[in-house]
Formats: structure tokens, sequence, C-alpha cells
């Protein structure tokens, strides 16, 4: 009986946490959130998200005195579920979400009720670039001897998500170079390293931070990395571009902040200059260190803007059903 | 490797991290108390406490709240027939028949007793040769994985108890039900009916909770109240016939749970599901299982503690996350500015041995936390039923709303509720729908993978060893009662 009450405590407690503490500014002057502000997660706990989530949230809270900022992970449907739980808050200013690039393939996807205008853009903070990875004995070295294989074989690729970076990438590679590869679906990067560490498939796409640890021991080789130029960090320097071996795409993932849609000037004023003082604290740099990311800033309208061009950029590349 | 144990225990010995391995563990055994809370949210949720911590201190409680759970998930299944852990499912069904007929207190004995010997051999194992068994793990493609879940299929039959077509029938719906949510392959949503919350599919813990617990509130109220259940507290204690009975079921789920840990997913409700239907196959006392034979509790809960602790081999070994709660763990050594990876263990010697001393440290405080609580446990079944039934349902459906914080998983709970009522009048046995829901989608996803990787030839599984050997084992546990008739000095050899 007396564990079951100290159960029933420890539940009230827990539920208590993560009540909801929905506060909208007072009339007149600056807006200022009140009660706890709320970082949706819209992937499972552990992941690359939900680490960005986590420490964004923990440097809000160094860049803010005062704020308090509360994770919740609301995953599943490739993010559709935290991204709806997110157009449910319209108009809420305590509400926000730690975004990627899934906020534009799920509304291409044509499976959501909802696009990038019914949310308000904050901030973009950085981009994580992706990584061609292959077992230490493969035969390939570069990523033009992967397209050269496909061209007269199969290759096997491992892809983390339907909706994920990978397949756009992959899919953007098959449609410069017209060849064709073979996809395995899986359900996450975490998935994709022991699948190719065991030779379940031939050639993955991985962010640094999820591969580093196989590099270093010699497990993994990366042949070419997806991002516009190549990584300054000393352990990714010698990987070459896609584009320097000939291959013309570039395609990062960005990590940013999202509110709820339909929130006035002055909440998305304060929100825009709150996420401003974010890189400047240790917790900023210290995650983007840890993850082998790339600072990579914009602000309010113009992530906005950047987010409709990349959406532009996608539409036609995406939109055919699989 | 014994000067890296010396190392380890001399880390893990420090007053601060026995006090933190003993918050951790009490933390996880009320955490795996609570249905709904699992072990994955709670390690997530105390997270940013430790951020303050030492790194080894840190991972030691969590680690602690990890396996912690997986002792606590075991009381309410066997005390209310509300499984605290996806894991204890099965305890519910042998464990909670045991307490009907008085006997509460020796099925937590045994499932804490089965929990520590599990623990112990599988660490023992995972310290002398994690690395090669994760190497063996990544031999694990998807079409071993399609072998293994065949394998967890086949144990349907177990759990059927004489209806084998009522059985059957409820495991086909529990995989018909697991395919709700967005399909892996093409991420197109199926039977969503538009609603955002079926995306991620049918919530199992939420199903679970309504079949479990609501259901059998509701069918105990349609009988009438039943009497408390008055036992002399030397009854609570376990005798040594359940003891010696027990023996060979924790050492056969001990294997199989530490086996099926240490595939990355495969993860230890299957293991506690198939320890189980092995030992059914085995057992001298096969006709008590599904009525209160104590080897149903103690095979599945030496398995999933097994399979919880050797979720750490990949973990720590390769740094690939064994489950979804070693991932959130594998999240907080990003946090601690430790790298996880193939080298941690050269890199990391003091923090990595001093885990896996903890561990040790860890399951000897829990069997001494456990054995003297399990009689008073036991004795909180002398409340009258009048009181206990709003306990269970208040517990049930808060215990569902913190899990997502929406009225999504209430309304899963109550529905549930009720299926679980009519099943229980209809006489439809439970476990094979949970065994369906479970591995539904795991079966599926190699199912697609395997067929990805042979270009729609399934005939691939024929060509791998490792996924040849998985089958015949399959084979084996359907054919194995009649062998056994024929051979019966052959029976260690099935497990």
């Amino acid at each position: 009986m007396r564990a079951a009450l100290a159960a029933a405590v420890l539940l009230l407690g827990v539920t208590a946490c993560g009540g909801t503490n929905a506060g909208a500014g007072s009339g007149g002057g600056a807006w200022k959130p009140r009660g706890d502000v709320r970082m949706i997660v819209p992937f499972a706990a552990g992941g690359g998200s939900d680490l960005a989530g986590r420490s964004i949230a923990a440097a809000l809270e160094k860049a803010q005195p005062g704020l308090k900022v509360t994770v919740e992970n609301r995953d599943g449907g490739s993010g559709a579920v935290g991204y709806s739980a997110l157009l449910g808050k319209k108009g809420n200013g305590n509400y926000l979400l730690a975004t990627e690039n899934a906020i534009l393939s799920l509304p291409i996807s044509g499976q959501v009720s909802f696009t990038r205008k019914d949310f308000t853009p904050v901030a973009k903070l950085a981009e994580d670039g992706g990584i061609l990875v292959v077992k230490k004995d493969s035969p390939f070295k570069t990523c033009t001897d992967v397209v050269n294989a496909a061209k007269s074989g199969r290759v096997s690729v491992g892809m983390s998500g339907a909706y994920g970076v990978d397949n756009v990438i992959f899919t953007l590679i098959e449609q410069k170079t017209g060849v064709t590869f073979q996809r395995v679906p899986f359900e996450s990067g975490g998935e994709l390293v022991p699948a190719v560490l065991g030779g379940q498939v031939q050639v993955a796409l991985l962010n640094p931070g999820e591969v580093i640890g196989q590099f270093r021991s010699g497990d993994l080789r990366g042949l070419c990395v997806t991002t516009d130029e190549r990584y300054t960090y000393p352990e990714l320097a010698s990987l070459g571009t896609a584009k320097e071996q000939g291959i013309d795409v570039s395609y990062v993932q960005f990590r940013g902040i999202l509110g709820a849609g339909g929130l006035d000037e002055r909440e998305k004023a304060y929100w825009v200059q709150a996420a401003k003082g974010i890189t400047r604290t240790a917790e900023f740099q210290k995650w983007l260190k840890d993850n082998y990311l790339q600072q990579s800033e914009l602000y309010g309208d113009d992530f906005a803007a950047y987010l409709e061009q990349l959406d532009t950029a996608l539409a036609p590349l995406l939109k055919k059903p699989s | 490797m014994l000067d890296n144990l010396m190392m380890g225990f001399g880390a893990a010995l420090t007053p601060a991290n026995l006090l933190w391995c003993f918050v951790g563990v009490l933390a996880g055994t009320v955490i795996g108390l609570l249905p709904g809370l699992g072990s994955t949210t709670g390690v997530a949720v105390l997270l940013p406490l430790t951020l303050s911590f030492e790194p080894l201190t840190a991972l030691i409680m969590l680690a602690g709240i990890y396996y912690g759970a997986q002792y606590g998930g075991t009381i309410t299944s066997v005390l209310i027939s509300t499984p605290g852990e996806a894991a204890s499912v099965v305890t519910a069904i042998d464990g909670y028949q045991m307490a009907r007929r008085g006997r509460a207190g020796a099925a937590l004995s045994i499932a804490a007793i089965g929990s520590f010997v599990a623990a112990i051999v599988s660490l023992v194992l995972l310290v002398a040769m994690a690395p090669p068994f994760a190497k063996l793990a990544l031999d694990f493609g998807p079409p071993e994985n399609l072998a293994v879940m065949l394998l967890g299929l086949t144990t349907i039959v177990s759990f059927s108890s004489g209806a084998r077509l009522r059985g059957l029938a409820m495991a086909v719906l529990g995989i018909l039900l697991a395919t709700v949510g967005v399909d892996a392959a093409t991420g197109l949503p199926r039977y969503t009916f538009g609603d955002v919350d079926l995306l991620s599919g049918l919530p199992f813990v939420q199903v679970m909770i309504g079949l479990f617990a609501v259901g059998e509130v509701l069918y105990q109220i349609r009988q009438g109240a039943a009497a408390p259940i008055r036992a002399r507290f030397r009854d609570l204690v376990i005798n040594r016939e359940e003891l010696s009975r027990s023996k060979g079921a924790i050492a056969r789920g001990s294997l199989i749970g530490y086996l099926l840990g240490c595939l990355p997913g495969a993860g230890s409700t299957l293991a506690s599901f198939l320890a189980y239907g092995v030992e059914k196959r085995v057992s001298k006392h096969r006709d008590e299982f599904g009525h209160g034979a104590i080897e149903g509790v103690a095979s599945p809960e030496s398995a999933n503690n097994a399979a919880a602790n050797a979720n750490f081999v990949p973990t720590l070994a390769l740094g690939i996350p064994g489950g979804a709660t070693t991932a959130v763990l594998l999240g907080a050594f990003m946090m601690y500015g430790i790298q996880p990876g193939p080298l941690l263990f050269d890199e990391q010697p003091e923090l990595v041995w001093g885990l896996l001393a903890s561990f040790f440290i860890g399951n000897v405080l829990l069997l001494v936390l456990n054995l003297p609580l399990a009689p008073l446990f036991a004795q909180m079944l002398r409340i009258p039923y009048g009181y206990m039934y709003p306990l269970i349902l208040v517990t049930s459906f808060v215990g569902a709303y913190s899990i997502d914080n929406n009225m999504f998983s209430v309304w899963i709970v109550f529905v549930s509720g009720l299926v679980g009522y009519f099943m229980k009048k209809f006489d439809l046995p439970m476990a094979p729908l949970v065994l369906g829901l479970v591995i539904g989608p795991l079966f599926e996803k190699a199912l697609v993978q395997t067929s990805a990787m042979g270009d729609g030839d399934l005939t691939l599984i024929l060509t791998r060893p490792i996924a040849l050997v998985v089958l015949a084992l399959a084979a084996l546990l359907v054919a194995g009662p009649s062998l056994l008739k024929l051979l019966p000095r052959r029976e260690k050899e099935t497990v």
C-alpha cells in the first residue's frame, strides 16, 4: 500500500511536470513567455534530433536567464506526429519545435495536413552534412566508384526512412548520373551502422556524429561528403566532396527552431531575439563540436525564405509516389 | 581482464557512486512498477538531472534505472495482472494465477532470484566476451532477423493453452493490429483514417494496460466481489520445491535472454516470450502452465533481465544501441563528451569497467531490496477488492495519460479494456494477441528488408547459414514434444 501511494505521488509529480502552462503575454510593450516553454522533438529520445532539441533548449535557458524550456519527445510517422502536435498549438507562443528537413519532405509526401506555412520559422542554427560510408574492406574508394559500380551491377544502399535526407541525396545522385540503387529500408541512422558493418548493405549515408567512432577504429570508411565544401574538423578534412568527385550533388540537413503558427509580431520578435543569443553559449558550441555540425544562422524571415527556396527545389524530386 | 574488473570495482565503490547506484535502482524499481512509465521514459526524464554529475556517476545511476525497472515491472504483473513494462507481459500469465492461489510472495521471490541469477550470468558473459558476441550480432542481418521472428511466432502455440485455433486467431489479430501506422518501406500511412495519433501505430503499452488491467477489473466485477487473498506470512515465502523446480527454467531463460539481447533491436520483450515458449515445451510440469506454474514466472523474468544486460554488448562494444533505452544512454554518453564506438573499451577503461562493476553491485542491491519486499508486496492483496479496483483503474488511466500527456492514450486504454473484458468472457487467450502486436512490426520489417535485399526473392534466407540454424531451431520447437516422447533423455539439447 505504501509503495502504491509512493507510486501515485511520483506519478502525479511526473504528470504535473508535464502539465501545460500556456501563458499569454499581457498587452503593451515587449512580450515574454509566461510559465514553462515546451520544446517538441518530433523524433524519439536518443537520436540526432533529440540531441539537437535538448542542446538548443539548454542553450536557450542559458541565453535567456529565467526561461525554463522543457523538452518533450513526440515521435512517430517520420516526424508527422510531432509537427501535428505543434499545429494544434496555433497562436500559443509557449511552444517551440526542434525542426529539420522533415518540415518540407512530409508535406511534399501529401500524407499530412500541414505545410511549412502553418508554422512560424524562428531560426536555422546549424547544418549536418552527410557522408557516404562503407565497410573497411569495401572495394569502393570514392563516391565515383559507387556510381560506376551501380552502372554495371547492383549496389545496395540503406535508407533510414522514406522521407529521410539520405533518400533525397540518393535520389539526387540517381538523377544526376542515371544509375539506380537497390534500396533497403531501415528505420533510423542507428540501424544503418550495424547494417553496413555487417555487410547487409554496401553503402549508407550517415551524419558524422553517427560514424566518427567507427571511423577512428577503422571499421568504417568515408567516401565523400555531401556538403558544399570540405569539413574543417581535422578528422573529416581529408574527405572530398561529392562535387570534387564529379557528382554534382550537395544537400545537407538543417537544424533549427520552429514556433507555433499564428504568432503575433511581438511574440515572433521575442523568439527571434532569444534565438540570436543561442550561438554564443558554451552549450551550443559544445553540441556543434561533439556532433561535427557546422554553424549556419538564419533568423525569422530569412529562415522562411530559405525554407521556401529549398521547398521549391525538393518538390519535383520527392513528389512521385514510391 | 580481472585487473580491469578490479579497477572497475575500485571506481564504482566510491561512496558517491554507491549512493547514486542505489538511487538509480530504487527509482528504476518504482518506474518499472508504474504502468506506462517505462525505463526508456524514465531514463530520458531523469537524464537532465545528471548533467552536473561526473560521467561515471551519471551513467551508473541511469543504467541502474534501466535494470531496476526490469525488477519493478514484475511486481504489478504478478499482484494485479498489470504489467509495468512490456517485458513483463508474459509474467502476468502464470504470476497472476500464482497470486490468486496465495503464492504471490513466491512468484515475486522467484522473479527476483531469477532476475539476479540471469543478471550475474549475463554480466559474466558480457565482461568475458562482449566483443565476439558483438561481432556475431553484426552477422544478424534482415534474413537472420526474419528467421528469429519466425522462431518467435512458433511460440504462439505455447500461449494458446489447448485451444490452438483461438490462439492462432488472436496472434493473427495482433499482427493485423500492428499494421496500423506508417509503413516502414514506403512511408505511407495504413489504417490511420486520417488520425495523426495513429500514425505511430497502436501504442503498445496503452493497449497492454487496457487489455490486462482494465479488462481484468471489469471481468472480476462481473464475477462478483472476490474475497481478498489471505495468506499466512510464512506461506508468502518461497519453498524448497518451488526453488528446485525453477533452476532449469532460470538457466534456460538466462541463456535465451542473453543471446536475443545481443541482437540490436530484438529486445527483452521477445526474449521473455521465447523463454516462456521454450519452457512450456521442455518443462515436466507443462500442464500447469497458464494455471500458475512457477517456471512460467522464473523463465521470462530471467530472460528479460539477461536481455537487458546483453543490450549493453552492442552498446559498449560497438557504440550501437541494443534497444530503446540503451539508445537514450548512448545519447547520454555524447552529452558527457564521451564518443561511443569500438574504441570505448580502450579509451575509457575506467568508465566502461566502472559501469560494468556497478551492474554487479546494482543487482546485489536489487536482490537485497526485492527479496524481503516480496512478502510485503504480496500482503497488498489483503486489501479488499472494493478499494483495490478503483486504485488499479486510476493508476491505469493516469499512467496512460502520463505517457504522452494526451487523451488519445486514455481512449486506447478504455477501448482495449472493453476488448480485454470480452476476450476473457469468451475465453480468448490474450498473450498471443500481445505477441502478435510485438512481433508484427519486427516481422514485417525483416520481411520487407529481406525482400529488398533479394530483389523480391525470399529464398535468400535459405542461403544464409545462421538463418538456417535458427529456422531449424524453430522446427525443433514445433516438433520438439513429439521428438521428446521418443527420446526422453535428449531434453536438455532442445535449448
